[in-house]
C-alpha cells in the first residue's frame, strides 16, 4: 500500500510537470503563430496622426482682417 | 426551575469545550493578521470570522437540514451550511472569482514576450514536489495523507486562493480550512518569503539585467488570445476548462470593450459578494475536529516549502532562458511565475529596484506572473483528472 502511494505520487509529479509544460509550450507556439498571423493578415487600421489644428490664422479674409486692423487701430488711437 | 435548567444547558457556558475555544481563538488570530498586520485582508476577515461563528456551541450555522419521515422539514439547518453546500461543494464560488479574476487580468505583457510562460510553467514545479513531500511523510508513516489529500496540500504552491480552493473541494473537502488558510497567508507572505531565495540564487550583475521594452500589443491580439486559450484547452486538457474557461469568459469581457457594465460589474461587484460569502464557507470548515490535528501543522510546513521550491524553480529557469534568449531576462522576473498576481511582480520589481535603481521590471514581471495563474489552473485540471478517480 505505502509503495503504491508512492508510486502515484511518482506518476502524478511526471504526469502533472509534463502536463503544464507541454500546456504552456504549445500555448507560446499558439500565440506567437496568433500574432503573426494577425500583424501579416488583419492588421489594424492605423490612425492616421490627427494634425493639431492650429489657429485658424489664414481662414481670416484679407478684406476682414483689414476691417478688424482698422477698427483695432482707431480704438487705440483714441 | 426546569426552564431554567433548560435554558442554562443550552448555554454556551454549559455547552464550551476545549477544542471549540481554541479554535475562537484561532478565528481571532485571523482577524488580528487581516486588520492590524494587513495580511490579505478581504479572505481573512470572513474567513476569520466565520470561524468563530462557526464553533459557537449550539448555534448550529453548520447544521444540515431534517425532514421528518414524511418529508416534512422539521429544522432547516443553518446558514453556513447553505453557503457551503451552493458555492462551495458545487465548485461555484471559486469559480466566480476566477471569472472575476480573469476580467482583472490584463494578457498584454504575456502576449508581448509569450516566452515567459514558459517561467509560469517553471514555478508550478513546487506544486509537484510538495505531493511528493506529502506521500512521503505518508509512506514514512509519519502523518496520514491519501494521494488526493497530497494533490490537495500541492495546489498550495500554486498561490492561487480560487484554484487551491476548487482543487481541495473537489479531492478533500475536510482538508479545506486548513489549505485555504495556508494558500492565503502565505499569498500575503510572499514578500517576506520570497526576496531571500532570489537574492541567493542570482547574482550582482544578473540582478541589475535591464530588459528590452515590450511592443505594444494590438486589441485584436488581446481579443483573440483568450478564445485561443479557451479553444486549447477543449482540444487538450477538459478537466481544466471549468476553471480557464471562466477566466476566459472574463478576459474577453473585459478586452472585446463592448460589454463594459458587465466587466465591470464582474471585476468589482460581483466578485466583491461571492468573496465574502467564499470567506464564510471556507471559516465554515475550520471546525476543531478538522483542524486541531497533526495534519493541518503538516499543510503549514508543506505548503510554505511549495512557495519556496516553486520561487526557486522559477528563478533558474529564467536563468536558463538568459543564457539560450537572444533578448536579455533578468532571471528576478522568474520568482512572479508563482502567480499571486500581483505582489510577486511587485516583488520581482522592489528586488531589481534595489541592484540598478533604473530597472523597471514590473511589466516584464507580469507576463510570468498571469502565466502563473494559467500554470496552476493547468496543474489543477490534471491533479483533478488523474486523482479523482482514487
Amino acid at each position: 500500500m505505502e509503495v503504491d502511494l508512492f508510486q502515484q505520487g511518482v506518476d502524478l509529479m511526471l504526469f502533472g510537470m509534463g502536463t503544464v509544460f507541454t500546456f504552456l509550450i504549445s500555448l507560446v507556439g499558439a500565440i506567437y503563430l496568433m500574432s503573426w498571423v494577425i500583424s501579416r493578415f488583419f492588421p489594424e487600421p492605423v490612425q492616421p496622426a490627427v494634425a493639431v489644428q492650429m489657429a485658424p490664422v489664414a481662414v481670416v479674409e484679407p478684406r476682414i482682417q483689414a476691417v478688424i486692423q482698422a477698427a483695432i487701430d482707431k480704438h487705440r488711437g483714441k | 426551575m426546569e426552564q431554567m435548567l433548560k435554558l442554562w444547558s443550552e448555554s454556551g457556558l454549559a455547552q464550551i469545550e476545549a477544542g471549540t475555544v481554541v479554535m475562537m481563538a484561532v478565528g481571532f488570530t485571523l482577524l488580528f493578521l487581516a486588520i492590524r498586520k494587513g495580511f490579505e485582508p478581504l479572505l481573512l476577515v470572513p474567513i476569520g470570522f466565520g470561524t468563530i461563528l462557526v464553533n459557537i456551541p449550539g448555534a448550529g450555522f453548520e447544521a444540515a437540514p431534517i425532514y421528518d419521515a414524511v418529508g416534512h422539514l422539521e429544522s432547516p439547518g443553518g446558514l453556513m451550511y447553505y453557503i457551503y453546500n451552493v458555492g462551495i461543494a458545487s465548485g461555484m464560488f471559486p469559480l466566480i472569482i476566477f471569472m472575476g479574476v480573469g476580467a482583472m487580468t490584463d494578457f498584454g505583457p504575456l502576449l508581448a514576450n509569450p516566452k515567459t510562460l514558459l517561467l509560469g510553467a517553471a514555478a508550478q514545479v513546487g506544486i509537484f514536489v510538495t505531493v511528493m513531500g506529502a506521500v512521503g511523510l505518508s509512506s514514512l508513516g509519519i502523518l496520514d495523507f491519501s494521494i488526493r489529500d497530497a494533490a490537495s496540500i500541492g495546489i498550495i504552491g500554486g498561490a492561487d486562493g480560487p484554484t487551491a480552493i476548487f482543487v481541495t473541494s473537489k479531492l478533500s473537502p475536510d482538508l479545506l480550512g486548513a489549505v485555504a488558510v495556508a494558500a492565503y497567508s502565505y499569498m500575503a507572505l510572499v514578500p517576506i518569503i520570497q526576496p531571500p531565495i532570489m537574492r541567493a540564487l542570482t547574482t550582482e550583475a544578473e540582478r541589475k539585467i535591464e530588459m528590452v521594452q515590450l511592443r505594444p500589443v494590438s486589441t485584436r491580439e488581446k481579443i483573440v488570445f483568450p478564445m485561443l486559450l479557451l479553444g486549447l484547452v477543449a482540444m487538450l486538457l477538459p478537466s481544466a476548462a471549468p476553471l480557464l474557461g471562466m477566466f476566459c469568459f472574463g478576459n474577453l469581457m473585459r478586452e472585446c470593450g463592448v460589454v463594459d457594465r458587465l466587466s465591470d460589474t464582474t471585476q468589482n461587484a460581483l466578485i466583491n459578494i461571492v468573496t465574502i460569502f467564499l470567506g464564510l464557507a471556507v471559516g465554515s470548515k475550520m471546525s476543531a475536529d478538522k483542524f486541531l490535528n497533526w495534519e493541518t501543522l503538516g499543510i503549514l510546513t508543506l505548503g510554505a516549502l511549495a512557495f519556496c521550491i516553486g520561487t526557486a524553480a522559477g528563478v533558474l529557469m529564467a536563468k536558463l532562458m538568459n543564457r539560450f534568449s537572444d533578448t536579455p531576462i533578468n532571471p528576478l522576473i522568474g520568482s512572479a511565475g508563482v502567480s499571486a498576481v500581483p505582489m510577486a511582480a511587485r516583488v520581482s520589481n522592489k528586488i531589481g529596484l534595489e541592484a540598478n535603481p533604473q530597472n523597471f521590471l514590473l511589466m516584464h514581471a507580469m507576463g510570468p506572473n498571469v502565466a502563473g495563474v494559467i500554470g496552476s489552473a493547468v496543474a489543477a485540471g490534471v491533479m483533478i483528472s488523474m486523482v479523482s478517480g482514487y
